[in-house]
C-alpha cells in the first residue's frame, strides 16, 4: 500500500543560527589560514616568503580581532559570555574553543607585535612627526626586541591555530540531527576553503596595498592550486563514499539538490566557481604574464570561502528535521541580517586601515641590524 | 528502497522502544560529547510519556494549555500536534494521521552534552531541563536536537523546550497537555514503578510501541502507540501550509495550498 502524505499543520521554525555566525566562522578561518601562510617568511625565516608573510601577518591580526566580535554577536545572550569560564563543559566541543580561542587571540597579537616592533622601533627613531611619536609610544618602552619572540609566539600560534581549526570543524561535524553536517570531512572542507579565502584576500591586499609583489601572486596562486585540488579529492571522496555505501550525509545533499531548485542552482555554482577557479590557477601558474590579474582571481577566492560557510552554516538550517519541505532563509536588514555581515566587513576594514597608519607593516624585515 | 528503509526503520523503533527500559550505565567521566553527570530530580524515578495515538482526535487542546502553562511567545511552541492529510494511492482512501511532537527526554539527549556552560542538563528523573539563567543563547543545542524540540525564546533570549512540566509534576500535578487532553491519549508516569499506568501500558502493549528517529539513537522516552511506521521519522509529504503576507510582508494568517 503506498500513501500520499500532504502535511496540512505545521509550525515554522526560526533559524537558530544568524549569519554572525558564517562571519566568525569565514574571519576565523581566514585567520588561521592566513597565520599559516606567514610560518614559512617569519617563523622558518625564508627570504623568498617575507612579502606573502608580511601581508599574511597583517591578514592574520586583523581576522583575529574581528572574528570573536562576530561570535559574540552569534549568542542571543552576549553579556552572559563570562559563563563559558565560570561552567566550563569539557564534554562540549564549543566548550573546548571558548578555552582555545583567547590564548590564541593573544598569541596572535603578540606574534604581530613582536614582528612588527623592530619597524616600529626603526619610525620612532625618524623624526619628531606624529608617526614618529606613536611608534615610539607603542614600542613600549626602550628595550631590544627579543628575536626568539617572533619564532616562539608565531610557533606557538599556529599550535593553537590547529586547535581552533579542530573545534571549529567538530562542533559542527559531530551534529548526528543533521546528516548534511555530519561528516568527518567536513573539517577538512572548513581548512582547505579558509586557506583557499586567505590566499585570495592576501593576493587582493597585495595589488591594494603592498605594490603588486609578483612572488606574493606566484606563491598565493600555489597555495590555491593545492587547496582546491584538495578540496576537489575531498568533495569527491564523501560522493564516492555516499555511493559505495551508506551516508547520510550524502544522501540528505543529494535529496536536498533533487528536490529544491535553489539546491540545485547552489550546487551548480558551487562546482562551476571551484572548476573556473581551479582552470584560471593553472593557466595563471603557466602564463606568469597574467599573474599581475591574480587579485581578480582573490576576489574568487574569496567568494568560495565565505559562500561556502553560508551553505554549510545557512542553507542546512532550512532542511526541515522533522517536518516537510524547507524553512525560509530570510535575511533581514537588521543587525541579525544585512547589517550584521556588513558591520563585520566594516569593522575588519576599520582595523585593517587603523593597523595601517599605526604600524609600518611593509618594513617587516628579517634581517639582523634591524632587530636592534 | 523506501518501504525496505521504513519497515527497518519500524523494526529499530520497536526494539528501541525495548531497549529504553533498561536503564543505561552510568555516564559519568564524560568524554567529548558524551553525556555529563545528570543532577537534581528523584533519582528514583524515570518519567516518560506514551502516546495513544488511537485516542487523537488532533484538537491541539495540549497545544494551547501547553502555551498558556508555560508562557511560550507566540508562535513558539513546546507542543504541538503535526496533522498530516493521508490518501491511500490504491483506493483513494483519505484519512488524517495526528502526530503529537514533545521533547522526547532521551536517554542519551543529544542536546545535553553540547551545551558548553552546563545550563542544559538532565535531572536523575530523566526529565531535560534549561536552567535559562545559565544558558548563553547559543542555540547549539537547538541544533543538535533531531526532533526540533527546542527553540530560542524571543523574550528570554535562551533556550527553551518542554520540561514534561516538570514544575507541576514536583509538586504531584499532572503535566498542562495531559490534563488538558480529551482524550486522555497522553500518558505520564514514573517507568520505574510497576504499578503505574504508564508501566502497565508499556507492558501490555510493549511490541507496538515506537518512537521516533530511533536512528539517531537517542533512546527517546516518549512512545507512540498506534503509530504507522512511515511517519517514524522524518515523513515523506508534501508542505502544503504557507503562511500569507499583506503588503508591508507582515504576516496575517495561513492558507493551504492550492485553495
Amino acid at each position: 500500500m503506498s500513501l500520499l502524505a500532504t502535511e496540512i499543520l505545521t509550525p515554522r521554525y526560526e533559524l537558530a543560527w544568524y549569519p554572525w555566525a558564517v562571519q566568525y566562522f569565514f574571519m576565523i578561518a581566514i585567520s588561521y589560514s592566513a597565520l599559516m601562510l606567514s610560518l614559512p617568511g617569519l617563523v622558518f625565516r625564508r627570504e623568498r616568503f617575507l612579502p606573502l608573510a608580511r601581508l599574511a601577518l597583517l591578514v592574520a591580526v586583523t581576522c583575529t580581532l574581528v572574528g570573536p566580535v562576530a561570535l559574540l554577536a552569534d549568542l542571543h545572550q552576549p553579556a552572559r559570555f563570562w559563563h563559558f569560564y565560570a561552567s566550563p563543559a569539557p564534554w562540549s566541543w564549543m566548550s573546548i574553543g571558548a578555552v582555545l580561542l583567547p590564548p590564541y587571540v593573544v598569541l596572535t597579537i603578540l606574534y604581530g607585535y613582536f614582528a612588527w616592533r623592530p619597524a616600529l622601533v626603526t619610525r620612532g627613531a625618524e623624526g619628531q612627526g606624529w608617526d614618529a611619536k606613536l611608534a615610539r609610544l607603542l614600542c613600549l618602552g626602550n628595550w631590544q626586541t627579543p628575536q626568539l619572540a617572533v619564532i616562539v609566539f608565531g610557533a606557538l600560534a599556529a599550535l593553537f591555530a590547529c586547535g581552533i581549526m579542530l573545534y571549529t570543524g567538530a562542533e559542527i561535524a559531530i551534529l548526528a540531527s543533521r546528516p548534511l553536517w555530519n561528516t568527518n570531512w567536513l573539517p577538512v572542507m572548513f581548512v582547505l576553503t579558509g586557506l583557499i579565502a586567505a590566499s585570495g584576500l592576501v593576493m587582493l591586499l597585495n595589488r591594494l596595498m603592498a605594490g603588486a609583489n609578483a612572488d606574493v601572486y606566484r606563491q598565493g596562486l600555489k597555495v590555491i592550486l593545492v587547496a582546491i585540488l584538495g578540496a576537489a579529492v575531498v568533495a569527491a571522496t564523501w560522493f564516492i563514499q555516499g555511493m559505495t555505501g551508506y551516508s547520510p550525509s550524502v544522501q540528505a545533499a543529494l535529496e536536498s539538490v533533487r528536490h529544491n531548485p535553489d539546491w540545485t542552482a547552489i550546487a551548480a555554482w558551487a562546482l562551476s566557481a571551484g572548476v573556473v577557479l581551479f582552470l584560471v590557477t593553472v593557466a595563471m601558474l603557466r602564463a606568469p604574464k597574467w599573474q599581475r590579474w591574480a587579485w581578480l582571481l582573490g576576489l574568487l577566492a574569496i567568494h568560495m570561502g565565505w559562500a561556502f560557510r553560508w551553505l554549510v552554516l545557512m542553507e542546512v538550517q532550512t532542511v526541515a528535521k522533522n517536518t516537510a519541505g524547507y524553512y525560509h532563509l530570510a535575511v533581514e536588514a537588521g543587525s541579525y541580517g544585512l547589517l550584521g555581515i556588513i558591520g563585520t566587513f566594516g569593522l575588519w576594514l576599520a582595523v585593517l586601515l587603523i593597523i595601517d597608519i599605526l604600524v609600518p607593516w611593509r618594513d617587516v624585515n628579517n634581517a639582523r641590524s634591524a632587530t636592534y | 528502497m523506501d518501504f525496505a528503509r521504513r519497515t527497518l526503520l519500524g523494526q529499530m523503533a520497536r526494539l528501541t522502544a525495548g531497549a529504553a527500559l533498561v536503564p543505561l550505565s552510568s555516564l559519568a567521566n564524560a568524554g567529548i560529547n558524551d553525556q555529563p553527570p545528570r543532577r537534581e530530580g528523584d533519582s528514583s524515578k524515570r518519567y516518560a510519556m506514551l502516546i495513544d495515538l488511537r485516542q487523537c482526535i488532533g484538537c491541539q487542546a495540549c497545544t494551547v494549555s501547553c502555551h498558556i502553562e508555560n508562557e511560550a511567545p507566540l508562535g513558539s511552541f513546546r507542543t504541538i500536534v503535526s496533522q498530516y492529510e493521508v490518501e491511500n494511492e490504491d483506493t483513494g482512501d483519505i484519512a488524517t494521521m495526528m502526530l503529537p511532537r514533545l521533547c522526547n527526554h532521551c536517554e542519551a539527549p543529544p542536546c545535553v552534552p553540547v551545551c558548553p556552560v552546563q545550563a542544559t542538563y538532565q535531572r536523575e528523573d530523566g526529565i531535560v531541563v534549561v536552567n535559562n539563567e545559565a544558558c548563553v543563547g547559543c542555540a547549539y543545542c537547538v541544533q543538535a536536537c533531531p526532533y526540533d524540540a527546542r527553540f530560542i525564546n524571543e523574550k528570554t533570549q535562551t533556550a527553551d523546550k518542554c520540561t514534561f512540566c516538570a514544575h507541576r509534576l514536583d509538586v504531584g500535578l499532572l503535566p498542562a497537555c495531559v490534563e488538558s487532553c480529551v482524550g486522555g491519549a497522553r500518558i505520564i508516569g514514573d517507568i520505574r514503578d510497576p504499578d503505574s499506568q504508564i508501566s502497565r501500558m508499556m507492558a501490555e502493549h510493549h511490541d507496538d510501541l515506537m518512537v521516533l528517529k530511533p536512528e539517531q539513537g537517542t533512546s527517546p522516552h516518549v512512545f507512540y502507540l498506534g503509530m504507522d511506521e512511515r511517519f517514524v521519522t522524518r515523513p515523506l509529504a508534501d508542505p502544503a501550509i504557507w503562511d500569507v503576507r499583506d503588503n508591508e510582508g507582515k504576516e496575517i494568517g495561513y492558507e493551504f495550498a492550492g485553495h
